[in-house]
């Protein structure tokens, strides 16, 4: 039987994990506000989106994606006051202009013949900006320090990522020509050139920023 | 995208076929007539009025033709919820967030994208249910009643309509298949309804809950959404064919409507509500017989 008065170190051998974090409560609860505004937006159109999508399983796709988003953006939601935001509204902003136009030109297609639209917009542009934007967040916050906020962008990218699989197969099976690989680039390329100038979803820097250094401290 | 749509807006692929509400409540075989869903011959013939007041026939397995009227029901079930889905995902669209009469609160619209994820079960559930039953999807037709209710443009009004009235409603439905599902012998059909059940008390708690905060200050408008309610729960009493009477087509689940926040005071006047849509369905009987035996 193991000695229960044995000291013990506080981190298992295993547990590797440190304490230095790239983002500071500032820049955290700045970066979550924004994740917060996109959920909100997102499952708002995929709920205004279901009526209007004549394709049953896409209907019901949308329907059951609607709430995964609507739960991302109530984590964001409830984080945000642990990060001295006592009025979560405050920071539940938009990271710049140019998402809001971003969001605004997603959310445009209304016809029941504008379904692939609809999906490309979400499942080929926004949401593998929101996976690319969550995982650098994962990577570079404290991983002791910020443990919530951890927490809570596992959960989100488990369900961005089974979500984005999902989109991606409804639009796969939704091509069927070459006007139809057209439409889907042409959608994709739109929004991305917007998505680029607002800098990713948490806006320049969502997914870091490369440091180049400069000649001068290259050779020092 | 545009706020506020209109049952004209709702999507759909070829196979739906659209019929409006009269329609369907004035189908012969919804009516008890000869041929009447889930009655035999014999059995209209010895039932009088009772039969042809209903707007459902009784279901009971041993009926002769009860398999068309769970067939009938499980489409019309499975369309409902499409658009109960539609509806709630609406709701998350069609409003600003804030306190106002023409806004919503953020926790609201959190409600409703939960109850669209319920809703896309239950049209899994019930499209696996119709099919298993030998039905296909446009086999019956589809009235957008449900819908219509959650176009209102006072978000207060749609929880009313749907989550009260015809969520309510579907809580009665749920419950009549249940047992249906157990008497015919039918094991997977008890299983889901018994599922879909607890989900949509759910939804009907969210409507109470959501008419006692919206209204604390503001009684008008609360008389407002529970007289849209009454209306509803009227006219879709299936011409009182909703009651507490032990051989009614469809039984009021008096629990799971306490559980879904319903006061005994309000299942009663549901009950009195009924009760008057039989009274005026046996009236319009009354003069169509007089106008046959004139002519």
């Amino acid at each position: 039987m193991p000695d229960p008065k044995k000291a013990r170190p506080p981190f298992a051998p295993w547990d590797r994990r440190e304490l230095p974090g790239s983002f500071s409560v500032e820049e955290t609860a700045r970066r979550v506000g924004n994740y917060k505004w996109v959920e909100m937006r997102l499952f708002e159109a995929l709920g205004g989106w279901v009526a209007t999508v004549p394709e049953l399983d896409v209907k019901l796709r949308l329907g059951t994606h609607c709430y995964k988003h609507a739960w991302h953006s109530e984590l964001w939601h409830k984080r945000l006051p642990e990060l001295r935001e006592m009025n979560p509204d405050r920071l539940t902003l938009p990271a710049n202009d140019a998402m809001v136009e971003f969001m605004d030109a997603m959310t445009a297609p209304e016809g029941e013949d504008k379904t692939l639209e609809k999906l490309v917009g979400v499942y080929r542009v926004l949401i593998p900006h929101k996976i690319a934007a969550y995982t650098y967040h994962l990577n570079n916050t404290s991983t002791i320090t910020d443990a919530p906020t951890i927490r809570s962008l596992k959960l989100a990218l488990n369900d961005e990522l089974d979500d984005w699989r999902d989109g991606e197969m409804l639009i796969q099976s939704m091509i069927e020509n070459e006007e139809d690989v057209r439409r889907a680039a042409d959608r994709q390329a739109e929004l991305e050139a917007i998505m680029v100038r607002a800098g990713g979803i948490a806006g320049p820097g969502s997914i870091g920023t490369e440091e180049v250094p400069s000649a001068v401290e290259a050779s020092a | 995208m545009k706020r506020h749509l209109s049952v004209e807006d709702l999507a759909r692929d070829g196979r739906f076929v659209r019929v409006n509400i009269e329609d369907r409540m004035n189908d012969p075989r919804n009516l008890g007539g000869p041929g009447a869903y889930g009655r035999d011959a014999a059995e209209q013939a010895d039932d009088g009025d009772r039969a042809a007041r209903r707007g459902l026939g009784r279901m009971t397995p041993d009926a002769p033709n009860a398999p068309d009227a769970a067939r009938s029901l499980m489409h019309g079930i499975f369309v409902g919820e499409i658009q109960a889905l539609e509806g709630a995902g609406r709701t998350c669209y069609d409003f600003d967030l804030g306190e106002g009469p023409e806004e919503v609160p953020y926790a609201l619209k959190l409600d409703m994208a939960r109850q669209c994820w319920d809703e896309s079960r239950h049209c899994e559930i019930s499209v696996k249910l119709t099919e298993s039953m030998g039905t296909e999807i446009g086999e019956f037709g589809e009235s957008p009643f449900l819908f219509q209710a959650a176009c209102n443009p006072d978000a207060l009004l749609r929880l009313a309509g749907v989550n009260r009235a015809l969520e309510g409603l579907a809580i009665d439905v749920f419950h009549t298949m249940r047992e249906f599902g157990d008497k015919s012998g039918d094991p997977v059909l008890e299983f889901c309804e018994d599922w879909m059940l607890a989900d949509e008390v759910t939804h009907v708690k969210m409507g109470s809950d959501w008419m006692r905060k919206l209204t604390v200050d503001d009684p008008e408008r609360r008389a407002r959404a529970l007289e849209f309610q009454s209306v509803v729960d009227k006219l879709f009493s299936l011409g009182g064919g909703r009651s507490d009477d032990e051989d009614s087509p469809i039984r009021l689940a008096r629990r799971f409507r306490q559980m879904a926040g319903f006061t005994d005071e309000e299942i009663d006047q549901i009950a009195d509500v009924s009760r008057e849509a039989r009274e005026e369905a046996d009236n319009r009987l009354a003069a169509r017989r007089a106008t046959a035996t004139a002519g």
